[in-house]
Protein backbone atom coordinates (compact mmCIF):
# COMPACT_ATOMS: atom_id res chain seq x y z
CA UNK A 1 0.00 0.00 0.00
CA UNK A 2 1.55 3.29 -1.03
CA UNK A 3 1.45 6.34 1.12
CA UNK A 4 -1.06 9.10 0.67
CA UNK A 5 0.75 12.32 0.05
CA UNK A 6 -1.69 15.17 0.40
CA UNK A 7 1.17 17.62 0.00
CA UNK A 8 1.10 16.80 -3.69
CA UNK A 9 -2.51 17.79 -4.30
CA UNK A 10 -2.35 19.82 -7.47
CA UNK A 11 -5.03 22.12 -8.87
CA UNK A 12 -6.76 21.09 -12.09
CA UNK A 13 -4.39 22.01 -14.87
CA UNK A 14 -5.68 25.39 -15.95
CA UNK A 15 -3.90 26.65 -19.05
CA UNK A 16 -2.98 30.19 -19.97
CA UNK A 17 -5.31 29.76 -22.90
CA UNK A 18 -8.20 29.02 -20.52
CA UNK A 19 -7.41 32.21 -18.66
CA UNK A 20 -7.12 34.14 -21.90
CA UNK A 21 -10.55 32.93 -23.05
CA UNK A 22 -12.07 33.75 -19.66
CA UNK A 23 -10.59 37.25 -19.78
CA UNK A 24 -12.11 37.72 -23.21
CA UNK A 25 -15.51 36.82 -21.79
CA UNK A 26 -15.22 39.64 -19.24
CA UNK A 27 -15.85 43.10 -20.68
CA UNK A 28 -13.21 45.72 -20.21
CA UNK A 29 -9.45 45.69 -20.03
CA UNK A 30 -8.12 43.45 -17.28
CA UNK A 31 -4.78 44.69 -16.14
CA UNK A 32 -2.98 41.35 -15.65
CA UNK A 33 -1.23 38.92 -17.96
CA UNK A 34 -2.81 35.46 -18.32
CA UNK A 35 0.39 33.94 -16.92
CA UNK A 36 0.23 36.02 -13.76
CA UNK A 37 -3.43 35.24 -13.34
CA UNK A 38 -2.69 31.53 -13.62
CA UNK A 39 -0.06 31.87 -10.92
CA UNK A 40 -2.49 33.67 -8.61
CA UNK A 41 -5.16 31.08 -9.32
CA UNK A 42 -2.89 28.15 -8.55
CA UNK A 43 -1.71 29.66 -5.31
CA UNK A 44 -5.27 30.48 -4.27
CA UNK A 45 -6.37 26.96 -5.16
CA UNK A 46 -3.62 25.40 -3.07
CA UNK A 47 -4.70 27.58 -0.14
CA UNK A 48 -8.31 26.50 -0.59
CA UNK A 49 -7.31 22.83 -0.56
CA UNK A 50 -5.21 23.39 2.54
CA UNK A 51 -8.15 25.10 4.23
CA UNK A 52 -10.47 22.22 3.34
CA UNK A 53 -7.95 19.66 4.57
CA UNK A 54 -8.02 21.52 7.86
CA UNK A 55 -11.74 22.19 7.99
CA UNK A 56 -13.02 18.83 6.81
CA UNK A 57 -13.18 16.61 9.89
CA UNK A 58 -13.25 12.89 10.59
CA UNK A 59 -16.87 13.29 11.68
CA UNK A 60 -17.79 14.49 8.18
CA UNK A 61 -16.27 11.61 6.25
CA UNK A 62 -16.32 8.58 8.58
CA UNK A 63 -18.51 5.52 8.06
CA UNK A 64 -20.92 5.77 10.95
CA UNK A 65 -22.23 2.23 10.94
CA UNK A 66 -19.47 0.63 12.91
CA UNK A 67 -19.17 -3.11 12.88
CA UNK A 68 -17.25 -3.81 16.05
CA UNK A 69 -16.28 -7.15 17.53
CA UNK A 70 -16.08 -8.15 21.19
CA UNK A 71 -12.61 -9.09 22.40
CA UNK A 72 -13.86 -12.36 23.95
CA UNK A 73 -15.17 -13.88 20.72
CA UNK A 74 -13.17 -16.55 18.96
CA UNK A 75 -11.21 -15.89 15.82
CA UNK A 76 -13.50 -18.17 13.87
CA UNK A 77 -16.50 -16.09 14.90
CA UNK A 78 -14.65 -12.88 14.11
CA UNK A 79 -13.54 -14.17 10.71
CA UNK A 80 -17.09 -15.24 9.94
CA UNK A 81 -18.39 -11.78 10.83
CA UNK A 82 -15.76 -9.95 8.75
CA UNK A 83 -16.42 -12.25 5.83
CA UNK A 84 -20.16 -11.69 6.11
CA UNK A 85 -19.77 -7.91 6.19
CA UNK A 86 -17.12 -8.01 3.46
CA UNK A 87 -14.72 -5.89 5.46
CA UNK A 88 -11.09 -6.53 6.18
CA UNK A 89 -10.99 -5.30 9.74
CA UNK A 90 -12.98 -3.91 12.64
CA UNK A 91 -12.61 -2.13 15.97
CA UNK A 92 -12.51 -4.39 19.00
CA UNK A 93 -14.47 -3.44 22.13
CA UNK A 94 -14.51 -4.74 25.71
CA UNK A 95 -17.61 -5.65 27.69
CA UNK A 96 -18.25 -1.92 28.42
CA UNK A 97 -18.30 -1.18 24.71
CA UNK A 98 -15.02 0.75 24.94
CA UNK A 99 -12.49 0.47 22.19
CA UNK A 100 -9.52 -1.68 23.15
CA UNK A 101 -7.94 -2.57 19.83
CA UNK A 102 -8.32 -3.16 16.13
CA UNK A 103 -8.38 -6.51 14.41
CA UNK A 104 -7.75 -6.94 10.70
CA UNK A 105 -6.58 -9.41 8.10
CA UNK A 106 -3.06 -8.38 8.97
CA UNK A 107 -3.45 -9.71 12.50
CA UNK A 108 -4.83 -13.01 11.23
CA UNK A 109 -1.98 -13.37 8.76
CA UNK A 110 0.62 -12.53 11.35
CA UNK A 111 -0.92 -15.10 13.69
CA UNK A 112 -0.72 -17.68 10.91
CA UNK A 113 2.97 -17.02 10.60
CA UNK A 114 3.00 -15.09 7.35
CA UNK A 115 4.17 -11.70 8.57
CA UNK A 116 1.96 -8.67 8.19
CA UNK A 117 1.84 -8.22 4.42
CA UNK A 118 2.13 -11.46 2.47
CA UNK A 119 0.89 -11.57 -1.10
CA UNK A 120 -1.90 -13.93 -2.01
CA UNK A 121 0.54 -16.09 -3.97
CA UNK A 122 2.76 -16.51 -0.91
CA UNK A 123 -0.23 -17.77 1.02
CA UNK A 124 -1.34 -20.03 -1.83
CA UNK A 125 2.11 -21.54 -2.23
CA UNK A 126 2.34 -22.11 1.46
CA UNK A 127 -1.04 -23.79 1.67
CA UNK A 128 -0.39 -25.99 -1.33
CA UNK A 129 2.82 -27.25 0.23
CA UNK A 130 1.48 -27.66 3.77
CA UNK A 131 -1.92 -29.16 3.72
CA UNK A 132 -2.75 -27.84 7.17
CA UNK A 133 -2.42 -24.29 5.83
CA UNK A 134 -1.59 -23.24 9.39
CA UNK A 135 -5.15 -22.19 9.81
CA UNK A 136 -5.27 -24.59 12.74
CA UNK A 137 -3.33 -22.06 14.76
CA UNK A 138 -6.36 -19.85 14.80
CA UNK A 139 -8.58 -22.26 16.69
CA UNK A 140 -9.27 -21.62 20.33
CA UNK A 141 -7.86 -18.11 20.18
CA UNK A 142 -9.87 -14.98 20.82
CA UNK A 143 -9.81 -11.64 19.09
CA UNK A 144 -8.27 -10.14 22.22
CA UNK A 145 -5.24 -12.41 21.74
CA UNK A 146 -4.26 -11.25 18.30
CA UNK A 147 -5.67 -7.73 17.95
CA UNK A 148 -3.42 -4.72 17.48
CA UNK A 149 -3.36 -2.77 20.72
CA UNK A 150 -3.39 -0.16 21.96
CA UNK A 151 -5.48 1.10 19.05
CA UNK A 152 -4.55 4.23 17.15
CA UNK A 153 -7.73 6.29 17.35
CA UNK A 154 -9.04 9.64 16.25
CA UNK A 155 -11.68 12.05 17.48
CA UNK A 156 -14.56 13.21 15.27
CA UNK A 157 -13.00 16.71 15.13
CA UNK A 158 -9.70 15.45 13.71
CA UNK A 159 -8.88 17.15 10.39
CA UNK A 160 -8.57 14.93 7.35
CA UNK A 161 -5.11 16.32 6.65
CA UNK A 162 -4.00 14.95 10.02
CA UNK A 163 -5.70 11.62 9.35
CA UNK A 164 -3.96 11.09 6.03
CA UNK A 165 -0.62 11.89 7.65
CA UNK A 166 -1.42 9.33 10.35
CA UNK A 167 -2.28 6.68 7.75
CA UNK A 168 1.01 7.25 6.02
CA UNK A 169 3.16 7.39 9.16
CA UNK A 170 1.63 4.48 11.01
CA UNK A 171 0.97 2.40 7.90
CA UNK A 172 -2.62 1.71 8.87
CA UNK A 173 -5.69 1.41 6.67
CA UNK A 174 -8.46 2.33 9.07
CA UNK A 175 -8.78 4.69 11.95
CA UNK A 176 -11.49 4.05 14.55
CA UNK A 177 -13.10 7.29 15.67
CA UNK A 178 -14.06 7.38 19.34
CA UNK A 179 -16.06 9.84 21.42
CA UNK A 180 -14.82 11.35 24.67
CA UNK A 181 -15.82 8.22 26.57
CA UNK A 182 -13.77 5.95 24.33
CA UNK A 183 -16.84 4.48 22.65
CA UNK A 184 -16.42 3.89 18.92
CA UNK A 185 -18.62 6.20 16.80
CA UNK A 186 -17.23 5.47 13.36
CA UNK A 187 -14.31 4.43 11.22
CA UNK A 188 -12.36 6.37 8.62
CA UNK A 189 -10.87 4.06 6.03
CA UNK A 190 -8.49 4.80 3.20
CA UNK A 191 -11.50 4.60 0.93
CA UNK A 192 -13.35 7.27 2.92
CA UNK A 193 -10.29 9.47 2.71
CA UNK A 194 -9.92 8.89 -1.02
CA UNK A 195 -13.55 9.93 -1.52
CA UNK A 196 -13.07 13.07 0.53
CA UNK A 197 -9.92 14.04 -1.37
CA UNK A 198 -11.64 13.31 -4.63
CA UNK A 199 -14.44 15.70 -3.69
CA UNK A 200 -11.79 18.34 -3.03
CA UNK A 201 -10.93 18.01 -6.71
CA UNK A 202 -7.35 17.03 -6.14
CA UNK A 203 -5.77 13.89 -7.43
CA UNK A 204 -5.39 11.68 -4.38
CA UNK A 205 -2.31 9.57 -4.82
CA UNK A 206 -3.17 6.28 -3.21
CA UNK B 1 14.89 30.70 -15.08
CA UNK B 2 18.22 32.47 -15.32
CA UNK B 3 18.90 36.18 -15.76
CA UNK B 4 18.99 36.15 -19.56
CA UNK B 5 16.16 33.66 -20.05
CA UNK B 6 13.92 36.05 -18.13
CA UNK B 7 14.50 38.69 -20.81
CA UNK B 8 12.83 36.55 -23.44
CA UNK B 9 9.41 37.06 -21.87
CA UNK B 10 7.36 34.08 -22.90
CA UNK B 11 4.07 35.26 -21.42
CA UNK B 12 1.29 36.69 -23.50
CA UNK B 13 -0.60 39.94 -23.74
CA UNK B 14 -4.16 40.14 -22.40
CA UNK B 15 -6.87 39.93 -25.11
CA UNK B 16 -7.96 42.88 -27.19
CA UNK B 17 -11.08 44.58 -25.83
CA UNK B 18 -14.36 44.81 -27.71
CA UNK B 19 -15.39 47.76 -29.85
CA UNK B 20 -17.83 49.03 -27.22
CA UNK B 21 -14.99 49.31 -24.73
CA UNK B 22 -12.96 51.26 -27.26
CA UNK B 23 -15.80 53.70 -27.83
CA UNK B 24 -16.51 54.23 -24.13
CA UNK B 25 -12.81 54.76 -23.51
CA UNK B 26 -12.72 57.32 -26.29
CA UNK B 27 -15.81 59.15 -25.06
CA UNK B 28 -14.73 59.25 -21.42
CA UNK B 29 -11.25 60.51 -22.17
CA UNK B 30 -12.55 63.06 -24.68
CA UNK B 31 -14.96 64.51 -22.13
CA UNK B 32 -12.49 64.31 -19.26
CA UNK B 33 -9.76 66.14 -21.10
CA UNK B 34 -12.32 68.56 -22.57
CA UNK B 35 -13.42 69.51 -19.07
CA UNK B 36 -9.95 70.25 -17.71
CA UNK B 37 -8.81 71.92 -20.93
CA UNK B 38 -11.82 74.23 -21.03
CA UNK B 39 -11.16 75.30 -17.46
CA UNK B 40 -7.49 75.75 -18.30
CA UNK B 41 -7.74 77.73 -21.48
CA UNK B 42 -10.95 79.68 -20.86
CA UNK B 43 -10.86 80.39 -17.14
CA UNK B 44 -7.41 80.07 -15.60
CA UNK B 45 -5.05 80.98 -18.41
CA UNK B 46 -5.45 84.72 -17.91
CA UNK B 47 -4.67 84.43 -14.20
CA UNK B 48 -1.27 82.78 -14.56
CA UNK B 49 -2.70 79.62 -13.03
CA UNK B 50 -3.03 76.35 -14.87
CA UNK B 51 -5.42 73.45 -14.79
CA UNK B 52 -3.83 70.94 -17.11
CA UNK B 53 -0.56 69.08 -16.87
CA UNK B 54 0.84 66.38 -19.13
CA UNK B 55 0.32 63.61 -16.62
CA UNK B 56 -3.47 63.95 -17.00
CA UNK B 57 -3.18 62.41 -20.46
CA UNK B 58 -1.71 59.34 -18.81
CA UNK B 59 -4.38 59.30 -16.10
CA UNK B 60 -7.03 59.34 -18.82
CA UNK B 61 -5.68 56.06 -20.20
CA UNK B 62 -6.28 54.44 -16.85
CA UNK B 63 -9.50 56.00 -15.56
CA UNK B 64 -11.34 55.87 -18.90
CA UNK B 65 -9.50 53.05 -20.71
CA UNK B 66 -8.61 50.50 -18.01
CA UNK B 67 -11.24 51.19 -15.40
CA UNK B 68 -10.95 47.82 -13.67
CA UNK B 69 -7.28 48.34 -12.97
CA UNK B 70 -6.33 48.85 -9.33
CA UNK B 71 -4.07 51.63 -10.62
CA UNK B 72 -7.13 53.48 -11.96
CA UNK B 73 -9.18 53.62 -8.77
CA UNK B 74 -9.95 56.94 -7.00
CA UNK B 75 -7.58 56.22 -4.12
CA UNK B 76 -4.74 55.81 -6.62
CA UNK B 77 -5.78 58.66 -8.92
CA UNK B 78 -6.08 61.29 -6.19
CA UNK B 79 -3.51 59.88 -3.78
CA UNK B 80 -0.92 59.23 -6.46
CA UNK B 81 -1.17 62.68 -8.01
CA UNK B 82 -1.32 64.66 -4.78
CA UNK B 83 1.50 62.84 -2.98
CA UNK B 84 3.69 62.95 -6.09
CA UNK B 85 3.03 66.68 -6.52
CA UNK B 86 4.16 67.33 -2.94
CA UNK B 87 7.33 65.26 -3.51
CA UNK B 88 7.96 66.99 -6.85
CA UNK B 89 7.69 70.53 -5.49
CA UNK B 90 9.82 69.64 -2.48
CA UNK B 91 12.48 68.04 -4.67
CA UNK B 92 12.66 71.14 -6.84
CA UNK B 93 12.82 73.55 -3.91
CA UNK B 94 15.54 71.59 -2.09
CA UNK B 95 17.56 70.27 -5.01
CA UNK B 96 16.63 72.60 -7.89
CA UNK B 97 20.26 73.78 -8.14
CA UNK B 98 21.00 70.32 -9.61
CA UNK B 99 18.04 69.72 -11.92
CA UNK B 100 19.13 66.18 -12.88
CA UNK B 101 19.18 65.18 -9.22
CA UNK B 102 15.89 66.90 -8.43
CA UNK B 103 14.20 65.12 -11.36
CA UNK B 104 15.50 61.70 -10.38
CA UNK B 105 14.70 62.13 -6.69
CA UNK B 106 11.21 63.46 -7.45
CA UNK B 107 10.16 60.48 -9.54
CA UNK B 108 11.85 57.72 -7.55
CA UNK B 109 10.64 59.02 -4.21
CA UNK B 110 7.10 59.41 -5.55
CA UNK B 111 7.06 55.79 -6.65
CA UNK B 112 8.31 54.64 -3.25
CA UNK B 113 5.74 56.77 -1.42
CA UNK B 114 2.89 55.64 -3.69
CA UNK B 115 3.85 52.02 -3.04
CA UNK B 116 3.98 52.56 0.71
CA UNK B 117 0.59 54.27 0.73
CA UNK B 118 -1.07 51.85 -1.74
CA UNK B 119 -1.74 54.74 -4.08
CA UNK B 120 0.40 53.63 -7.04
CA UNK B 121 -0.74 55.60 -10.08
CA UNK B 122 1.78 55.73 -12.94
CA UNK B 123 0.89 59.30 -14.02
CA UNK B 124 1.90 60.38 -10.51
CA UNK B 125 5.52 59.89 -11.58
CA UNK B 126 4.95 62.40 -14.37
CA UNK B 127 3.27 64.83 -11.97
CA UNK B 128 6.37 64.75 -9.76
CA UNK B 129 8.69 65.17 -12.76
CA UNK B 130 6.69 68.11 -14.15
CA UNK B 131 7.11 69.91 -10.81
CA UNK B 132 10.86 69.89 -11.54
CA UNK B 133 11.07 70.32 -15.32
CA UNK B 134 7.83 72.26 -15.93
CA UNK B 135 9.55 75.62 -16.22
CA UNK B 136 8.90 79.04 -14.69
CA UNK B 137 5.12 78.87 -14.73
CA UNK B 138 5.15 75.68 -12.65
CA UNK B 139 7.99 76.74 -10.35
CA UNK B 140 6.21 80.01 -9.55
CA UNK B 141 3.23 78.12 -8.19
CA UNK B 142 5.22 76.61 -5.33
CA UNK B 143 3.09 74.25 -3.26
CA UNK B 144 -0.03 75.65 -4.90
CA UNK B 145 0.92 73.19 -7.68
CA UNK B 146 -0.39 70.45 -5.40
CA UNK B 147 -3.88 71.99 -5.30
CA UNK B 148 -4.15 73.69 -8.69
CA UNK B 149 -3.67 72.08 -11.16
CA UNK B 150 -2.95 68.70 -9.60
CA UNK B 151 -5.73 67.97 -7.09
CA UNK B 152 -8.37 70.06 -8.82
CA UNK B 153 -7.65 68.64 -12.27
CA UNK B 154 -7.59 65.06 -11.01
CA UNK B 155 -10.86 65.75 -9.19
CA UNK B 156 -12.57 67.03 -12.35
CA UNK B 157 -11.34 64.02 -14.30
CA UNK B 158 -12.65 61.75 -11.55
CA UNK B 159 -16.12 63.31 -11.72
CA UNK B 160 -16.24 62.75 -15.49
CA UNK B 161 -15.10 59.15 -14.96
CA UNK B 162 -17.90 58.53 -12.46
CA UNK B 163 -20.48 60.03 -14.83
CA UNK B 164 -19.35 58.28 -18.03
CA UNK B 165 -17.98 54.93 -16.85
CA UNK B 166 -21.24 53.91 -15.22
CA UNK B 167 -23.56 54.46 -18.19
CA UNK B 168 -22.90 51.14 -19.89
CA UNK B 169 -24.41 48.06 -18.25
CA UNK B 170 -21.17 46.16 -18.51
CA UNK B 171 -18.97 48.89 -17.02
CA UNK B 172 -18.64 49.90 -13.40
CA UNK B 173 -16.43 52.49 -11.75
CA UNK B 174 -14.88 52.55 -9.25
CA UNK B 175 -14.10 49.06 -8.03
CA UNK B 176 -13.30 50.68 -4.66
CA UNK B 177 -12.88 54.20 -3.33
CA UNK B 178 -10.21 54.09 -0.67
Amino acid sequence: MKEIRTGELTPPDISEQDVFEAMKAVEGYIDITPGDFKEVYQTAYALAVKRLLTNLKAGNIMSKTVVSVKQEITLVQAATLLAEKKISGAPVVNSDGKLVGVVSEKDFLREMGFGATPSFMQIATHCLNNKSCMIGRLHNRTVGDIMTKPPITGKPEMAIGTISALFAERRINRLPIVDDDGLPVGVVTRTDLAHALHILGGAPKI
Amino acid sequence: MNYFQKMRGGGQSPPKVGLAEVLWSWLGSFLGLAAVSLLHFNVLDQTGLMMIIGSFGASAVLIYGAIRSPLAQPRNLLGGHILSAIIGVTAFQWLGFQPWLAAAVAVSTSIALMHLTRTLHPPGGATALIAVIGGESVHNLGYLYVVIPTALGAGVMLIVALLINNISKSRRYPEFWF
